[in-house]
């Protein structure tokens, strides 16, 4: 099994500055309206050290009036800029976000199903919901609050740096501390809060499938053995809870204790620098406020950016489904006529031995092939050749004289099609569910299709083709989701379907229902049917026995049956 | 002062109503939870000492240039902080004790009724309902205890400085006291506002993010029938939707979020104002005026900590409300005695055997009562036959003979279902166990000796030497590869990269719906049942392997009573005993061969497939 790429950091580097110059205007209004919006935060503890001053000097009641009443002022200007520039960013965040998911989905659905198969589907879903989610809290809350306390930052220390140098020079005592810890604490967060969340989702996961499991943990006497289980994952997670807090402990004391450092730095420097009349006493307590008010955006910057840390690991795995090569669109060839040739073909999944050791077949346009043989002998490996979803090591799989796979992806689809056990129903309405399949199909076309596999309860549904289906909607059974997903190669009308295991997973009342479903779809085409029940084998025109990937026998039922061959041995196991 | 965790008896939960749920998770923990009060406390108040020594600092060190006093109080603000950063980090620490304490307690309790209260529990509690208590409630629940920590330390601390600011100014101290709290009851309204702003983005936002899992788990069938421009075409118009919901959203928060400075600001602005005009008039000094400003600017943190945890308290009990509804989730009595109490509470220690409890009222069997039964709250169940015995079932008529093999052929796959749940006492049955009413036998010695394996039997994660040992961790190797052999199961092992070893993940997604049943069968053989129940055991297997499994099924469990319920002509073929199954009774039984020649019923059953097959492929 091989995963999917994660870009590596100068990609992701290089998006991160495509997203801010894709949108450079906004960016730069949001930061000038932060700095503004910063700089008449300032004007409080400037305005109030004023008041020290001119109260020590003796100022009157209107002095402090009019001082009082700028830093209302000051307070009512800092709420417009700062809502503005909120706004302005939001509205940049929503935009990035919004394009990133978008391309996220462009990308997810231009994978080839080859690779999207090797690298399991849980890893493109947790990418789809998981990664793309933290960036998107990242770009559009996380990087505002540290892009915000940095200004602020950078203001305040400047404003104690333009109330003497030396006081600013001090203020940055508390710093290298801060950001040695910091960089201490990075380094072990990130992996440290994965962890954590992967141990918590497997906990969820314990309960979850215990409670979905319920009437097998009743049959089987499991729930000692449910319980068991559940609190070892309960004690995985207090282990890995026990790790973040030992980091935290270290970085808040740390982080905290240096706070004062540079409150009390300034408070005797500004002392001696007052003995000498360098600075005035309002300046020094204007000085201390700023400090005070540092404290507020520093510990939120240092709080989120381990946040930030993640979102750019996310980052990493979201631009990274964009590196897998899309499928090659093909050379358009023109097939000839529909006939199947398979002819050497060998095949191994990534790594491993052989599966098919050099398979010849002769499908003929309109047969009905049935495929039989033992679990692992290489049935469905060989359906997916000839469906064009892999290509063989050596030999070639053909249509109509051009190999399958330089056909154009959509072309080929609207040939060949293969139907498995599974089975999805799209959230959306039942004619969304069909319209993907013939996109220019009418209502009575998708009406008839639903007929034809004997889908009759869609007359039935409150709001015909506009019913929303899937969670929380109306929910289909297995049956109906099959009849749907048939329904859907009667739009698409292709030459040939590849039948694997169609109905395996279903019970068997449902499972007779889909295959007179199945009939109805079959007629007028040439099938290749992966069969299970022998009975299916005993009608079709002609049967190939698959043991160990090669093609032991090929004939008709009754050819098979009189050669006396292994075929003929199951046959009469069968009806005895 | 750690919490040892995983609590090896989480205790009884108190079930009356969510807040007693999370007084009862406080309870757990007193000394603990009065740890967090005291340090809370402590830190909370501590955070007004440093305006204070900042505005010592400036009055008797800056302000007469008296270098030695100002040394000592910076000394002091050195000191403070020092320990304000202790206080800080203990008080985090305490609290993420106690929080973590009563999620494990939590996740324990929770944990054990959903083990035991057994197969009732899919009818009574939706799937997705356990996954938001796992997943969210149970932190939520939790979190609602910070309010013991800084909750009772923002009160203290908001009395102290009330205090404090009365030494300095009566009449400032009344505007603070006053201000403060109007000043918290105006932002809590618009903080509220904000989340239901944020919330109806989100609704929309996980939409968007099921449509793109939508998409993930849809893949092959967009693979295989195409569409694909079509699916992204829909999700960039969401998209869009969602970006000018967006839009919305962030211009009504950034005016929620710019009051929520404003007003305070604003207030902080009046107070400077009333104490520099104290200030003017000499009313009080300079450096008291600093430390007013210090003081109001400070008190932010406990009205914050106040707003927060009342709106985690409110959040709490919601999420309480729905602990404790699954808690309170009862086994239904499908009439008979439980050797196990009605209330699977989490007093009952793993393994240990309760004595019998009485039955909760309102479980008087439905169906009509077997002549004889025991009364209902009778704590004795009658005693089951001692050895294998004979199950008669007479809602369809069919025996099954201790120690044979029968194969039911039943019409109507859901008549067989019926029957299974019926012989196996999951609902209400009149079957009878040696001639005793299998409904009066206690439900544990059912559950120890009959066994129904079901067709869509769950498959929990955990390697699949895991899985298939089940509740007998003991079972040796031998008994696997034995159980494996007769499911016909080896290439499954074989094809998997570490064997045995290899962890499967829930529903073993990752093997075939073959391989699945196969695993099943393996692992309901390995359980050794005194009576086996197989419905449909080998429905998704090809015909190679269904030879193997019935020739090997009948050797596996020769000698014991196994029923098998299928149309399977194989395993008809291998059965001691055939009885097919019409309308929901038996009407016929004998052997596969002379079943086929003396019932026409049963022929075009057993061929039935043929039938469909037939159709399908003319």
């Amino acid at each position: 099994m091989s995963g999917l790429p994660v870009a590596d950091r100068a990609t992701v580097r290089r998006a991160t500055r495509g997203l801010i110059a894709r949108d450079r205007r906004a960016v730069v209004v949001v930061l000038a309206l932060h700095a503004a919006a910063t700089v008449a935060g300032l004007a409080p503890p400037w305005l109030l050290g004023t008041i020290v001053d001119r109260v020590s000097a003796g100022a009157g009641v209107a002095t402090v009036d009019r001082l009082a009443l700028a830093i209302g002022g000051a307070v009512l200007v800092q709420t417009l800029l700062s809502r503005y520039a909120q706004y302005a960013g939001h509205r940049f965040g929503e935009r990035a976000v919004a394009r990133l998911r978008e391309e996220f989905v462009e990308r997810t659905l231009n994978l080839p199903v080859g690779v999207v198969e090797r690298a399991g589907s849980g890893d493109l879903a947790t990418r789809s919901s998981v990664d793309v989610a933290t960036v998107g809290l990242t770009v559009r809350d996380v990087v505002p609050i540290i892009v915000i306390a940095s200004v602020q930052l950078v203001l305040l220390f400047g404003a104690v740096f333009l109330l003497h140098p030396l006081l600013g020079l001090v203020a940055l005592a508390g710093l290298p501390t801060i950001a040695l810890v910091t960089r201490w604490y990075l380094r072990r967060a990130g992996p440290a809060y994965l962890a954590e969340g992967a141990v918590a989702a497997e906990l969820t996961e314990t309960l979850t499938s215990t409670a979905e499991g319920a009437r097998t943990v009743e049959a089987l006497r499991l729930a000692d053995e449910r319980i068991g289980h559940g609190t070892a994952r309960i004690a995985r997670v207090w282990a890995a809870r026990r790790k973040t807090l030992a980091l935290r402990t270290v970085f808040f004391s740390v982080v905290e204790a240096s706070h004062p450092l540079p409150v009390a730095a300034l408070l005797l420097v500004g002392g001696l620098l007052l003995a000498r009349d360098e600075v005035t006493l309002g300046a020094v307590v204007a000085a201390a406020l700023y400090l005070q008010q540092a404290i507020d955006p520093l510990d939120r910057m240092l709080m989120w950016t381990e946040q930030a840390q993640r979102g750019f690991a996310s980052f990493a795995r979201v631009l990274g489904v964009g590196q897998v090569p899309p499928e090659p669109p093909g050379r358009a060839a023109a097939p000839t006529d529909e006939r199947l040739v398979v002819r050497g073909a060998r095949f191994a999944y990534a790594g491993g031995a052989d599966v098919l050791h050099g398979v010849d077949l002769d499908v003929r346009p309109g047969e009905r092939l049935a495929l039989v043989g033992p679990s692992g002998a290489g049935k469905s490996t060989l359906a997916r050749l000839l469906a064009g979803i892999d290509v063989p090591r050596e030999g070639v799989v053909s249509v109509g004289g051009c190999p399958v796979t330089d056909l154009d992806p959509a072309e080929r689809r609207r040939r060949i099609a293969l139907v498995t056990q599974e089975h999805h129903v799209f959230i959306g309405s039942l004619r969304d569910n069909l319209a993907f399949a013939a996109p220019d199909a009418s209502d009575d076309r998708m009406h008839d299709a639903l007929a034809t596999v004997g889908a009759d309860w869609h007359a039935r549904l409150p709001e015909g083709l506009d019913t929303l289906l899937g969670d929380g909607a109306h929910q289909l059974g297995a049956a109906e989701a099959q009849q749907l997903a048939l329904a859907r190669l009667v739009l698409a009308d292709p030459h040939t379907l590849i039948l694997d295991e169609a109905t395996a997973a279903l019970d068997p009342t449902t499972a007779r229902r889909t295959e007179r479903a199945l009939a109805a779809l079959l007629t007028g085409r040439t099938v290749i049917a992966i069969a299970h029940r022998l009975n299916t084998a005993h009608d079709a025109d002609r049967v190939a026995v698959l043991e160990g990937g090669r093609i032991t026998e090929l004939g008709s039922h009754d050819d098979l049956l009189r050669a006396g061959g292994p075929y003929a041995a199951l046959w009469r196991s069968w009806h005895p | 002062m750690p919490p040892r965790i995983p609590h090896a008896e989480p205790g009884t939960p108190d079930l009356r109503g969510p807040l007693w749920y999370l007084w009862w998770l406080v309870r757990c923990q007193p000394w603990r939870v009065l740890r967090g009060s005291l340090i809370g406390t402590a830190w909370m108040t501590g955070l007004s000492v440093r305006p204070y020594l900042i505005s010592r600092a400036v009055d008797d060190g800056l302000r007469t240039g008296d270098t030695r006093a100002l040394a000592l109080w910076v000394a002091a603000i050195v000191v403070a902080g020092m320990g304000l950063s202790y206080l800080g980090t203990m008080r985090h620490r305490t609290m993420t004790f106690i929080r973590e304490d009563a999620k494990a307690r939590s996740a324990a309790v929770v944990l054990r009724q959903l083990s035991r209260v057994g197969a009732v529990l899919p009818r009574r509690a939706a799937t997705g309902e356990v996954a938001t208590v796992g997943g969210t409630d149970i932190d939520r629940a939790a979190h609602a205890l910070t309010l013991t920590g800084p909750g009772v330390g923002a009160v203290v601390a908001y009395l102290v400085i009330a205090v404090v600011l009365w030494s300095i100014s009566p009449l400032l101290a009344l505007c603070v006291v006053v201000g403060v709290p109007s000043v918290g009851l105006v932002v809590a309204p618009l903080l509220r506002r904000l989340e239901q702003a944020e919330s109806v983005y989100r609704q929309q936002q996980g939409e968007l993010t099921a449509r793109s899992g939508d998409i993930v788990a849809g893949l092959r069938v967009l693979a295989g029938v195409g569409g694909r421009g079509l699916f992204a075409r829909r999700y960039a118009a969401r998209s869009r939707d969602l970006l000018v919901e967006g839009y919305r959203v962030g211009a009504a928060n950034s005016w929620i979020d710019a009051a929520t400075v404003a007003v305070p600001g604003l207030f902080l602005a009046a107070v400077v104002w009333l104490s520099a005009r104290m200030a003017v008039t000499g009313d009080i000094s300079v450096g008291e005026l600093v430390a007013v400003y210090g003081y109001v600017a400070t008190l932010v943190v406990p009205v914050w900590f106040l707003l927060e945890g009342g709106h985690q308290l409110i959040r709490g009990r919601v999420a309480a409300r729905r602990i404790v509804a699954l808690l309170a989730v009862t086994p239904d009595d499908v009439g008979g005695p439980r050797t196990t109490p009605a209330r699977l509470g989490a007093a009952t220690v793993p393994g240990t055997r309760q004595p019998p409890g009485p039955a909760a009222p309102g479980a008087a069997p439905l169906g009509p009562a077997a002549p004889g039964a025991a009364p209902f709250n009778s704590a004795s169940p009658v005693a089951a036959p001692l050895g294998p015995a004979d199950l008669h079932d007479p809602s369809s008529g069919l025996t099954v003979r201790a120690g044979r093999l029968t194969v039911v052929a039943a019409a109507e796959p859901a008549d067989a279902v019926a029957l299974a749940d019926r012989l196996g006492r999951y609902t209400v049955s009149d079957a009878t166990w040696g001639g005793v009413p299998l409904a009066d036998v206690g439900l544990d010695e059912v559950r120890a000796r009959v066994l129904v394996a079901d067709h869509d039997a769950y498959l929990f994660a955990g390697t699949l030497r895991e899985v298939l040992r089940g509740a007998r961790a003991d079972v040796d190797h031998r008994r696997v590869d034995a159980a494996l052999h007769a499911a016909s199961a080896e290439d499954v092992v074989d094809a998997l990269p570490d064997g045995l070893d290899t962890p499967l993940d829930t529903r073993a997604r990752s093997l075939s719906g073959g391989q699945r049943q196969r695993v099943r069968l393996a692992r309901a053989l390995l359980a050794e049942p005194e009576v086996l129940i197989l419905v449909e055991p080998t429905s998704a297997v090809d015909a190679h392997t269904e030879a193997r499994i019935a020739e090997r099924l009948r050797r596996a469990r020769a000698g014991r009573t196994t029923v098998v319920l299928t149309t399977s002509p194989l395993l008809l073929g291998r059965a001691d005993v055939v009885a097919h199954l019409a309308a929901g009774r038996v009407v016929a039984t004998g052997a596969h061969a002379e079943l086929l020649d003396r019932d026409p019923g049963y022929r075009r059953l057993v061929a039935r497939g043929d039938a469909d097959a037939e159709q399908a492929l003319r």
